[in-house]
């Protein structure tokens, strides 16, 4: 009786708990999903009142697919596309796409691979070699790990001050990529240390024997391995740069060198009203992330629990 | 002979010194970018930027912010709000991880979906929750201005008014907006206190509640006995993760309320920000900054000591 009753109960019980699980997801959705709807009215529909949740109302039935009144105007006035002679034909001459994306591109892309490159460095370190103080510097980067931009960036902002003007050649954009830098690296450290751990020292001893150079042990050996933890990093510091707004806002004097955060922020300024335009550039702004997460999802997991949680 | 163990010895030299050249790029750069400035804003924080040049004010700067009632309120704001994001953040990551940990079918994809929302950019997340507010035109203001459903005018989440305090002048109950902002904060801290709760759920032998359950213990208890107090480490940690971010993130108080309606959302970070930059006192809000820096120093060194660091440095 009872070996009959339990499958039925668990079929039941997985039941319910993909239903519950669905229900949050689609709370969870729900304001991307709204967003997205908003991003594809028309200028007419989005300051109607009282507000309709889909454009498709005709004066006789409250919903009729037909009648939808769906519209790119959104998209359009952010890209803001203009024939010229271009490869393509046209270029976009909206503010975002010709200074604030091509800004992010920059110091998402150079701060990515200078963290790549000095947390491979020191977790290959931390990792492979025992040496005095390590224990306590590791802990003290660790410390360093949890501190976040908001009380440093007064300081920051007041050497900023400072060293503009001094003799001192100074460079905005080297700045802020110096400051993101130090901001990402800390984490990365860990990350890359814990990836190391991973991958097994015999590999790189059986390559010392064989003649090769430590160096060239690392190279030809140990870097191979640790390509996807040091994917992964790239990856986390990319997505960190491009959605960090405060010292991209504070730190860089001039409007036409701010990152693509301080672009959507002036954006709801000059376009309060016009709804649709600005869904419309937080789609396109937030779009290429997911699509970076969905297809790296798993290094982006791997690299968060290795950093984070691992007690 | 003599010259190969020359460069013996002289390779041998090279590679003892090689960690320390591997890791001196990543202390400098974290030298010039956390402790000097950390440093810098103590000194700061003795200072303050007068026509003539900074001119040294001793605790002023401490007594100068104490002394506002704006700085109290915020600090009522934060507590609200740290109280409101917390709670419901672990409530929510706790019965999701509980849900994933089933092992359902879909579970990767069901984690999947719901990390969607941590990887938009706090500001950005702000700007999605604003627009479906905003006043008459956002697509829930619609449903949320019905008389009938809040009597007597409907409620504008972005434009009303502060409930008159329970007690003395403390912020609570919190404003329509204070919760909205807690209700999207928690929105974008959810999956990431989802994935630590499961990674630590994950790590439970299933012997030890399979167990449990042949003895008799109903869900409830082994919750209660088992699972709970096997993961208790790992909430504090969630929990310190979510003080901290919760007390220095800004963005999304900046894109969603501006620290309005009124002051009804302006939490100690947004003090911070709008006493340097809008009032340019930087002397003050440097002691300000010094003051969030040394509860987020404690909340870094309980979650050091939960994480073991001693055995993770091995």
């Amino acid at each position: 009786m009872a070996r009959l009753r339990s499958p039925s109960r668990k079929t039941w019980s997985s039941l319910l708990f993909n239903g519950i699980m669905i229900l949050i997801l689609l709370v969870a959705m729900a304001p991307i999903a709204l967003t997205v709807v908003i991003s594809f009215k028309d200028q007419q529909d989005t300051i109607r009142k009282p507000p309709v949740l889909f454009p498709c109302d005709t004066a006789t039935d409250p919903f009729d697919w037909g009648a939808c009144r769906w519209a790119v105007e959104g998209y359009e006035r952010v890209l803001a596309p203009e024939p010229s002679d271009s490869l393509l034909g046209f270029r976009l001459a909206g503010k975002m796409f010709r200074i604030y994306i091509p800004n992010t591109l920059l110091y998402a892309s150079v701060t990515a691979v200078g963290v790549t490159i000095l947390a491979g460095m020191s977790g290959f370190a931390f990792s492979r070699y025992r040496f005095r103080g390590r224990g306590l510097l590791m802990a003290a980067i660790l410390a360093i790990t949890g501190v976040p931009l908001l009380t440093n960036i007064l300081a920051l902002y007041q050497m900023g001050v400072i060293l503009r003007k001094s003799p001192f050649p100074f460079n905005d954009r080297v700045f802020l990529i110096v400051v993101y830098l130090g901001f990402f690296l800390p984490l990365s450290v860990w990350i890359a240390k814990g990836f190391f751990d991973t991958i097994p020292r015999d590999l790189e001893e059986a390559a010392l024997i064989d003649g090769a150079s430590p160096i060239g042990a690392l190279r030809h050996v140990t870097m191979p391995a640790a390509l996807p933890g040091l994917t992964a990093i790239f990856l986390l510091t990319f997505v960190n740069v491009w959605n960090e707004f405060l010292a991209g806002y504070l730190l860089v004097s001039r409007n036409e060198l701010k990152p693509v955060m301080f672009g959507l922020y002036d954006f709801l300024g000059a376009n309060i009203i016009n709804l649709q335009v600005i869904a419309a550039a937080c789609i396109l702004l937030a779009l290429p992330m997911v699509v970076i997460f969905l297809f790296a999802r798993r290094a982006f997991f791997m690299a968060m629990v290795e950093g984070a949680v691992k007690g | 002979m003599a010259q190969t163990l020359r460069r013996r010895k002289k390779s041998s030299r090279t590679y003892k010194w090689l960690p320390f050249w591997l890791i001196a790029p990543t202390i400098v750069v974290l030298l010039i970018v956390q402790v000097y400035p950390a440093l810098y804003t103590v000194w700061l924080s003795a200072h303050e930027r007068e026509p003539q040049g900074w001119v040294a004010v001793g605790f002023d700067n401490f007594r100068r912010i104490f002394g506002t009632s704006l700085f109290r309120e915020s600090v009522g704001h934060t507590v609200v709000f740290l109280i409101g994001y917390v709670v419901i953040t672990l409530i929510l990551g706790y019965v999701v991880a509980q849900i994933l940990s089933r092992k359902l079918l879909l579970s990767g994809f069901y984690l999947t979906l719901l990390f969607i929302p941590w990887i938009l950019a706090d500001i950005l997340a702000g700007i999605v929750f604003r627009l479906l507010v905003i006043p008459d035109y956002g697509v829930l203001s619609g449903i949320l201005g019905d008389p009938n459903l809040f009597p007597p005018r409907g409620l504008s989440i972005l434009t009303a008014s502060r409930p008159s305090p329970w007690i003395g002048e403390f912020p609570f109950p919190p404003s329509p907006a204070m919760i909205y902002l807690i209700l999207a904060a928690a929105w974008r801290g959810l999956p990431f206190i989802t994935l630590l709760l499961l990674a630590a759920l994950q790590t439970i032998p299933s012997e030890v509640t399979e167990s449990a359950r042949i003895d008799g213990a109903d869900g409830w208890k082994i919750t209660r006995h088992i699972t709970v107090p096997l993961i208790l480490p790992t909430m504090v940690v969630a929990l310190f993760s979510l003080m901290l971010g919760g007390m220095n993130g800004v963005g999304m108080v900046f894109s969603l309320t501006g620290g309005g309606p009124g002051t009804t959302t302006h939490v100690l970070s947004y003090h911070l920000y709008t006493l340097g930059w809008t009032r340019l006192r930087f002397g003050q809000a440097a002691a300000l900054a010094l003051m969030i820096a040394v509860v987020n120093w404690l909340l870094i060194a309980g979650t050091m000591r939960l994480t073991r660091v001693d055995e993770r440095t091995a």
